[in-house]
């Protein structure tokens, strides 16, 4: 790649990038160097959060949560990524779509769907009483008592999507004739696995990882669903919101980021590249070998399994949207449809849903042109610095929630910097699009990034040769070499802006520009059936994206599959 | 084509079904509305609802003109707080009075007073309008059990009343063997262990109101019983407070600051007793009940540990629609807009889909006719007794840092305490093991009594962070130990 475009496109990505997300979230945790009595620098907030052992456990539990986090997550993915890659067997399709299920639950409920499953009183435990595997006087409380598995398995049942994705993506673009050569030369399965495949999918696997173990290192509210409050982002949380106005949250949410960043930086340099450089374009999928009867049970087995696991949460909230009580019995005693029809009346729906659809779709849009930028530069420039804007466009994902949006709420206001983006009527559309876009920003450049790596660099060099300027090799070649890639991250970043939380709460600030999320949570505040309420809106918002996606992933695979290109 | 057709349908139906279920009301959309008003609010959605829907009924009747309340929810108090913090900041700085808001409706009285101090709130006109209404003989005194109702200044003025109590799940207590709870006391039973619900006193003036009455409830009773030595009764009762405060805190599963969860979470059955404050508490009661008349939540206010708090109404400095902000707070105190509080949905008077299970502050609306139509029809606070007088001289000065004693005592450091807690349990409560947990020496009511200097100290938060660390550090060294003698004491007696 030219000099010349590099360096514009790394400079427009990096002043947007400075100007919406490290302006707005160094606004805000700036107040961890400050001194307020006489305004100077000074790095006592950091000493004393090291100084604390209550924030030094803190931090230590966040990371031991989020590397065991990234290693289940990863136990997970990559043999469902593996099995679809290499076999066909039935409802392949079908249950290759339904493994994404965790990225359809919905906020705040899906935490009480845990709970109805999980707790004293739940389902679980009702099961397990009516086979009289436990007494009914001695319930056991799950959520109290296993807490870092607990922890630690629902991460992974949560955030193992984004790494299969990535690596499906990864795969889909091996070339066949590696693993192909290597099989003929007697190497066994799992050799092949070994020296091959593994390293070959590592961009995927990197990519993944990496966002795996940054969401799950400064993750809140799986923290919170168990209680478990000596965790980092849940002192954060805690601090931010307390009265006191201490700036020590600030200073934890500094080094939150710095960690973050360089367990980011540090993984990269040890397994970001692929170390067999990068393979031709496949000619083919000719590996995917057609399994039936026991073999074949079990792959679909693998994939019914980990679907199953994954989607309590999710039956959790159905039951929960149609209990009329529900209450130490496996089901609901009674079921009833009227908090569907109370909810979905509800006069702030309608408007949500078409405001979210804007949002995110806006937003991922946006995410997309800038992710794409950062990610060409990234790997096809040799730009100095270019590392250090890979690093620094991972951190919206490090950063709390509250913080971004606290910042960006600071900025709008009349006569500040951001106030031109408030629209006519206070219309939050373009802070939200902005703030979400950058927010989702990580998943489409990690795509991007890992996509690009493999694609053969040749294919865009003969291009550049034969006369194609900058933009038309982008359009022509590289875009459609790493259209699974792209298509992987722009369903992650489309499917968690619909279901953003912090910014929806705070920047949405009039009824008629509530997204969908801030209705769910509107809804939750009603007296006495607010949550069923909430799970009935909820239950709506995951038909609606689980058609989306399903639909994305017909529509957008050419070859039927999702991330075959 | 086929595919996308059947996609784009099915998108299309799902779309479809809120568009067709939505219900009719009278408010308008914010486009058609004459007039228009910004609320800012911690008030639950069914308190929105119906107050937004019988404003604009009020409106109109009055001025025959269509208004929109505009709710603004960007979450609890502690998020107001910011909201108003960040737009009261640029307002300053660029020279404007107001932040384009109205009103702020609903939190705690302290939470009022804050803004009262920052000068962000506006005089309110009903006092001059309605001066009848206000006054020790009048329907709204200037306070009750202690707590103020309205300030001096006029300020700001309670709209209904409320208080915070224990919410119990009488099955689970059963189960446990415990009885239901009639005082703060009971939450420090060791039978519930890791089974009571509290709510988090850094994120909540009320819930740090409530925490300071536990204090107060246990230093009144010392008081009553004491000798002449009234100083030397206060200390002791002082002492019992913060030992109950960590007794609970020793059982507790969390300190939340979400409302429901609370009553939720007891309901459910994964707590068996919780800080609830009333309204919430008669609402899951209700919502709970089984045909049967026995419910999965049942409240109390704790004997001889509430007041009756105000629940407040101010329209904020510089609002775009002064007027019609006066004419809410008019409103919200008249006869029509106070029996909304209590009454049973669709009666007269009453709201018209959700009961909001709050006491109305004026007690004139107390008469046979409404409180035939309240959902609360044995209930008047103002006579139902159980209540006691806050008195500010005892713990006024500590509420801050009482609020920072739970925070550093338990909740920084709940996992030690809880680990202590349930071995001290195995062990059968070893003296020495009690002695070293409940601990109190160094947060006396001599040392703490009048507020510490250095945790109340916001200009130095360092320092306060430091003290904070080092208390907690103190706090935690006592539960480990408490939790080794109480190890020690059960081996010793399985040795013998």
């Amino acid at each position: 790649m030219k000099r010349g475009p590099a360096l514009l496109i790394a400079l427009v990505t990096s002043v947007l990038f400075a100007v919406f997300f490290l302006y707005p979230a160094g606004m805000v945790v700036k107040q961890a160097f400050v001194r307020p009595a006489d305004g100077a620098f000074t790095l006592d907030f950091i000493g004393s959060v090291f100084g604390n052992p209550i924030y030094r456990e803190g931090l230590w539990n966040a990371f031991i949560l989020g590397a065991v986090s990234t290693v289940a997550t990863l136990l997970i993915a990559f043999p469902l990524a593996l099995i679809g890659h290499r076999y066909d067997f039935r409802f392949k399709n079908a249950l290759g779509v339904l493994v994404l299920a965790p990225m359809i639950l919905p906020p705040f409920v899906g935490a009480v769907g845990v709970k109805q499953m999980l707790g004293v009183d739940g389902a679980l435990n009702a099961l397990l009483m009516k086979f009289g595997w436990m007494a009914a006087n001695a319930p056991y409380d799950w959520l109290a008592n296993g807490r870092f598995t607990g922890i630690v398995l629902m991460n992974a049942l949560h955030l193992y999507p984004i790494l299969y994705m990535n690596i499906a993506a990864a795969l889909s673009n091996l070339d066949p004739a590696m693993e192909q050569a290597a099989e003929n030369l007697g190497c066994s399965p799992f050799r092949r696995f070994w020296k091959i495949t593994l390293p070959l999918a590592m961009p995927g696997v990197f990519a993944g990882a990496s966002v795996v173990f940054i969401w799950a290192f400064t993750e809140l509210g799986v923290p919170l669903v168990f209680d478990f409050a000596r965790v980092a982002p849940v002192q954060i949380y805690d601090g931010i919101k307390g009265l006191d106005k201490n700036p020590i949250p600030y200073a934890l949410t500094a080094i939150l980021l710095v960690v973050a960043a360089l367990v980011f930086a540090f993984s990269k340099l040890v397994m970001g590249r692929s170390p067999l450089g990068t393979a031709p374009r496949p000619k083919g999928r000719m590996n995917v070998e057609k399994v039936g009867g026991v073999k074949g049970l079990l792959c679909a087995a693998a994939f019914a399994v980990v679907f199953v696991a994954a989607s309590i949460p999710h039956l959790g909230v159905l039951l929960l949207s149609v209990a009329e009580t529900w209450y130490g019995s496996i089901i609901p005693e009674h079921l009833t449809m009227r908090h569907y029809y109370e909810a979905l009346g509800n006069g702030l729906v309608v408007p949500s849903i078409q405001n979210s659809l804007m949002y995110a779709s806006c937003a991922t849009l946006l995410a997309l042109v800038i992710g794409l930028g950062v990610a060409w530069v990234v790997v096809r420039s040799n730009l100095k610095g270019r590392g250090f804007l890979d690093t620094m466009v991972m951190m919206p994902l490090a950063v709390p929630g509250l913080v971004m949006a606290f910042g960006y709420l600071a900025l709008s206001q009349e006569g500040k910097a951001f106030h031109f983006l408030v629209g006519e009527g206070g219309s939050p559309f373009f802070l939200l699009v902005i703030a979400y876009g950058i927010r989702r920003l990580p998943y489409i450049v990690r795509s991007a990034v890992a996509g690009l790596q493999q694609s053969n660099i040749m294919l865009e060099q003969a291009a550049a040769s034969l006369g194609a300027n900058p933009f038309r090799t982008l359009r022509r070649v590289s875009i459609p070499l790493i259209g699974a890639n792209l298509a992987a991250g722009s369903i992650l970043a489309f499917a968690f802006a619909m279901l953003e939380v912090s910014d929806s709460l705070i920047l949405a600030q009039q009824a008629q520009h509530y997204p969908i999320t801030k209705a769910i949570y509107t809804l939750l505040s009603t007296l006495g059936n607010g949550t069923e309420l909430a799970a009935a809106l909820g239950v709506w918002s995951m038909a609606f994206l689980s058609v989306a996606i399903i639909g994305a992933a017909v529509l957008g695979g050419k070859r039927g599959g999702l991330f075959k290109v | 084509m086929k595919r996308a057709l059947i996609i784009f349908g099915l998108l299309a139906l799902i779309v479809a079904l809120p568009i067709t279920m939505r219900r009719e009301t009278v408010t308008v959309t914010p486009e058609k509305a004459q007039d228009h008003l910004v609320v800012l609010t911690p008030h639950n959605e069914s308190i929105r609802e119906e107050f937004g829907e019988a404003f604009a009924g009020w409106w109109k009747k009055r001025t025959g003109r269509t208004i929109y309340v505009d709710w603004r929810t960007p979450g609890g108090t502690s998020e107001i707080a910011m909201v108003l913090g960040a737009g009261f900041k640029a307002a300053a700085e660029t020279g404007r009075e107001g932040i384009g808001v109205d009103l702020f409706f609903g939190g705690g009285e302290p939470d009022f007073a804050t803004q009262a101090k920052l000068g962000r709130l506006a005089p309110l006109e009903v006092f001059k309008t309605h001066p009848e209404w206000f006054g020790e003989n009048a329907p709204v005194p200037p306070g009750f059990t202690g707590e103020n109702y309205f300030p001096p200044d006029h300020l700001w003025v309670g709209c209904c009343v409320s208080r915070f109590g224990v919410a119990y799940n009488p099955d689970v207590l059963k189960r446990l063997g415990a009885s239901a709870p009639q005082r703060w006391d009971d939450l420090g039973d060791s039978k519930l262990v890791g089974s009571v619900a509290l709510a988090d006193p850094m994120k909540s003036g009320s819930v740090a109101r409530a925490f300071e009455l536990v204090v107060q409830d246990q230093m009144q009773r010392a008081l009553s019983n004491a000798g002449p030595d009234l100083e030397k009764a206060k200390a002791e009762g002082w002492d019992n407070g913060i030992r109950l405060i960590l007794k609970m805190g020793a059982n507790a599963r969390y300190f939340t600051d979400s409302a429901s969860k609370v009553p939720h979470d007891v309901g459910q059955g994964d707590a068996a007793a919780g800080m609830c404050i009333d309204f919430y508490g008669r609402s899951y009661h209700q919502e709970l009940m089984r045909p049967d008349g026995t419910s999965r939540v049942d409240w109390r206010s704790p004997v001889g540990g509430a007041t009756l708090s105000a629940d407040p109404i101010a329209v904020l400095k510089g609002a775009p629609h002064p007027e019609i902000a006066q004419a809410f707070v008019e409103f919200v105190l008249s006869p029509e807009g106070q029996t909304l509080w209590s009454g049973k949905p669709g009666t007269p008077g009453g709201p018209k889909t959700h009961a909001l299970y709050r006491s109305p502050i004026r007690r004139d609306v107390y008469t046979p006719e409404n409180l035939a139509n309240s959902i609360n029809p044995e209930s008047n606070p103002y006579t139902d007794g159980g209540t006691i007088t806050y008195d500010r001289a005892l713990t006024g000065k500590t509420f801050n840092t009482l609020r920072n004693l739970v925070k550093i005592a338990c909740i920084d450091s709940h996992e030690e305490m809880k680990s202590a807690w349930k071995a001290m349990k195995a062990a059968g409560f070893p003296e020495e093991a009690m002695t070293a947990f409940t601990n109190v020496s160094a947060v006396s009511y001599e040392k703490m009594g009048k507020g510490d200097p250095v945790l109340d100290n916001k200009d130095n938060p360092l320092a306060a962070a430091k003290r904070a660390a080092e208390l907690g550090e103190w706090f935690r060294a006592n539960y480990r130990m408490a939790e080794q003698l109480a190890k020690q004491a059960s081996t010793t007696s399985t040795a013998h």
